[in-house]
């Protein structure tokens, strides 16, 4: 089996790094395509094989990783298209494209499937979440299933659900790095020597976060076996509720949804307006 | 060389399965003793040796762990401090229970280490700060240090910062849970299952939180590593910090510190004034 990551950015790195780390793919048996060279320096840092040519990646592989930015999807999807056979699955992990938008450009048949998934991937703790083409088949949602379990947790769903996904899963390590920060300037400001302060801020949501995947959990249960009566932690939670934490988190899930969604039709939009100036050009032609 | 623990409840049971998990000890090689048959009920789950009686924990035990609630901390001290002898290290769990305290109530030189830890303990990814008391030895350093590591994170520190460690890792995991239930929350009111949006936020986190720590680096610049231009992310970004994200953290660990503190100075005014209370009584009596 031949893996093309097409695109080695922050994402393209995670996975490749995700892969060779859990001892999926060797390696070697990944090629990674990119124009910058910054970041394909970076992948051969991971020791997989490194090109500028994408057709390069594409042509020997059988799984080719689209992890390519939104706004250059178009590009590469027309480049790649003319290769892209049967023996293809084309796995998309960009953010907001529409699994319509890719079978689009793709020959007719082309296996796709529609991943949002996220940077803990590089160490063996993402979350991740697929949708099916058209074309693809059962044996595909198999092997997405098998790459993307170990790097952590993964399952199948409806495109309809990957909005939402992006915005508790797919951004929301963001939200955790800014948490840990803060409990760590919390700790600094209590006396804390920063590095033990970030340590602990870590170890603490990492442990927590552990206890709430153990079977039978329900996080609100467990946040009130933390506290003792008249206690540090009740005291602390009721600053929480003073200050609307909670709506912060609510409210962040929401908005990178709507984004995720207002991306999405903007790709498709798009579309409209090229497929319309190319027929204005070929028509003045 | 049997150990005791003192008190049943969450965080005792925490320690109890989560030594046992790591094969530190045996269970049949812990007594643990509560008032509560419940409590006890649970203990014996684990394999551990159960008692109604203190005494009947702390009298064969080397290693006596107290994990009572700081309000019943007092009265434990008093009951069992007359079999306290050179043989016993007695490390306290309890949050704002000082040194000087624990070391006032029990005999003259008793080894006395105190231990802030937190309840993830339980799934062995534990965050643990502890201090010696004034006769503690190195090698009781080195036992604590050993027990609390084979359930997560564990460092010596000065009993001087345990209040903040009490307001970031003691009481942290509450915030981390308020935090998973409303990314939940926000999951479900665009469209997720509730089961897989809780599952989707616990990973997250866990996955983020691994990153910091594994990668070492700072989690503001694993936030930039995140946020592509234009992007999903820097848009929520933009949204936590409109609403005060990370001040609501700062207070509570703020909070929740200042607390850790006002309950250690309680417990000692209150010794304080017991002690004062029974001086006047010697006194009155020695006038009459």
């Amino acid at each position: 089996m031949s893996v093309a990551i097409v695109g080695a950015g922050k994402f393209g790195q995670a996975i490749a790094r995700g892969f060779v780390r859990a001892g999926l793919v060797a390696a070697d048996r990944i090629i990674a395509s990119t124009p910058c060279s910054e970041d394909l320096a970076k992948a051969a840092k991971i020791g997989v094989r490194t090109t500028f040519d994408n057709l390069e990646a594409v042509k020997p592989s059988n799984v080719v990783f689209l992890a390519v930015k939104p706004d250059v999807m178009r590009t590469v999807l027309y480049e790649i298209a003319p290769i892209i056979s049967e023996r293809h699955i084309v796995v998309s992990v960009a953010a907001g494209v529409k699994i319509s938008y890719v079978e689009d450009k793709l020959p007719v048949d082309t296996r796709v499937i529609r991943v949002m998934s996220n940077t803990p991937c590089m160490v063996g703790e993402g979350a991740t979440v697929f949708a099916r083409g058209t074309a693809a088949k059962d044996s595909d949602s198999v092997l997405v299933q098998q790459f993307f379990s170990t790097l952590g947790f993964c399952v199948e769903s409806e495109e309809s659900s990957l909005d939402a996904v992006t915005g508790v899963s797919g951004s929301g390590p963001a939200y955790a790095f800014c948490a840990i920060d803060a409990m760590a300037d919390g700790g600094v400001k209590m006396g804390l020597p920063r590095d033990l302060a970030l340590k602990l801020a870590a170890q603490t949501m990492l442990g927590a976060a552990k206890m709430t995947l153990e079977p039978g959990s329900h996080p609100m249960i467990l946040k009130d076996n933390v506290g003792s009566p008249g206690g540090t932690t009740m005291a602390g939670v009721h600053k929480l509720e003073e200050l609307g934490f909670r709506n912060c988190l609510i409210s962040a899930v929401e908005s990178t949804t709507v984004k995720s969604v207002e991306l999405s039709q903007q790709m498709l939009d798009e579309d409209k307006n090229y497929d319309e100036d190319v027929k204005t050009a070929v028509l003045k032609i | 060389m049997p150990i005791a623990i003192v008190g049943a409840g969450k965080i005792g049971q925490a320690i109890a399965r989560g030594f046992v998990r790591a094969g530190l000890v045996s269970a049949d090689r812990i007594i643990s003793s509560s008032p509560s048959r419940e409590c006890l009920t649970e203990m014996g789950r684990l394999g551990v040796r159960t008692t109604y009686d203190n005494m009947d924990a702390v009298k064969p035990s080397n290693i006596v762990f107290l994990a009572v609630k700081p309000n019943i901390m007092p009265a434990v001290l008093d009951e069992i401090a007359p079999v306290i002898n050179e043989r016993h290290l007695v490390v306290s769990l309890a949050a704002g229970i000082t040194i000087d305290f624990l070391e006032q109530k029990l005999p003259a030189n008793a080894r006395v280490i105190r231990v802030m830890c937190n309840t993830p303990c339980i799934v062995g990814e534990g965050a643990t700060v502890f201090s010696r008391g004034s006769a503690a030895k190195q090698t009781d350093s080195i036992i604590v240090q050993k027990f609390f590591t084979s359930l997560g994170f564990c460092d010596e520190g000065d009993e001087s910062i345990l209040d903040a460690v009490t307001g970031v890792s003691g009481s942290g995991p509450a915030y981390a849970f308020c935090a998973i239930d409303a990314i939940a929350d926000g999951g479900v009111k665009m469209g997720l299952p509730r089961h897989l949006s809780i599952k989707l936020a616990a990973q997250t986190l866990l996955g983020a939180a691994k990153m910091v720590l594994e990668t070492e680096s700072h989690p503001m610049v694993l936030k930039d590593d995140v946020c592509s231009p234009l992007g999903t992310t820097i848009s929520a970004i933009h949204k936590l910090e409109q609403q005060g994200f990370r001040n609501c953290l700062i207070d509570a660990v703020e909070v929740a510190a200042l607390k850790s503190k006002e309950i250690s100075v309680k417990n000692q005014q209150k010794t304080q004034l017991k002690q004062e209370y029974e001086e006047d009584i010697k006194s009155a009596a020695f006038i009459q």
